[in-house]
């Protein structure tokens, strides 16, 4: 009996139905030998991809080195699409981040769970998160970033549900963007969960 | 209509239901091209062909 012949002209794994995600998000890379040929900061990213959908962002992530294999001064980005991950961005510039910092055992586990947070809305004031960094150092690091630092409300919430997706049991601070570009590393952390 | 439940309201997954998908999404996605910029990033494009041993 010539039942694949008769069937509909689609092909199979064509017709798959995706899982859109109430955000499209951008991917960015940063090294460190980009980054020291550059004179201003920010200009070495590089977009990777941008994906909206449940199964195109395990096509990248899966095929994206874990950040504990890359080697120190490496940075990765996910924000969302149109916002650059610059404090110059019209969208960041009145906001701040929230930072944990890690061993390289716990590394990869927080990224990837930061980012399924993220994407799939978790967040109970998700509009105000613009996107998540992770810096691979000595002491690596990884941060969420959001739009309106000075609702401390929102912060607070944000900062306290990253520590439960994560498990994380130690302090994290939020520095204001403003802050940090007028401090530098003297500015002080204005929230703490 | 199927359209209909998501209208108006937010797309959220949990973790465990994103996890679900994770093993049938392992090829780049269709039209992905690796960039030099960036190749250093992906999964067995670093060091360019004739290693012998990586991935496929």
């Amino acid at each position: 009996v010539d039942t694949l012949s008769s069937s509909s002209s689609s092909r199979p794994g064509t017709a798959i139905a995706q899982h859109p995600l109430e955000h499209s998000w951008t991917f960015w890379f940063d090294t460190p030998s980009a980054k020291s040929k550059q004179i201003a900061w920010g200009s070495s990213m590089r977009p990777i991809y941008t994906f909206s959908t449940v199964e195109e962002f395990w096509s990248i992530y899966n095929n994206m080195h874990r950040p504990s294999k890359l080697g120190q001064g490496y940075d990765y980005y996910c924000f969302k699409n149109k916002i650059e991950p610059k404090w110059e961005d019209p969208v960041c510039a009145n906001g701040g981040k929230w930072t944990m910092t890690f061993t390289k055992t716990k590394l990869d586990t927080c990224w990837l769970y930061t980012l399924l947070a993220m994407i799939g809305e978790q967040f109970e004031h998700g509009d105000d998160i613009c996107g998540a960094v992770v810096n691979v150092r000595k002491q690596d690091k990884i941060a969420l970033w959001t739009k309106n630092a000075a609702n401390e409300r929102a912060q607070l919430s944000i900062g306290k549900q990253w520590k439960e997706f994560n498990d994380y049991k130690d302090n994290i601070g939020f520095i204001f963007h403003e802050d940090a570009m007028n401090l530098d590393r003297n500015a002080k952390n204005k929230y703490t969960v | 209509n199927s359209e209909v439940d998501n209208e108006g309201t937010t797309k959220k997954y949990s973790r465990d239901f994103l996890l679900k998908f994770s093993e049938q999404c392992t090829d780049l996605p269709e039209g992905f091209e690796v960039s030099p910029d960036v190749a250093e990033a992906l999964v067995g494009s670093s060091g360019g062909h004739g290693h012998g041993h990586g991935p496929h």
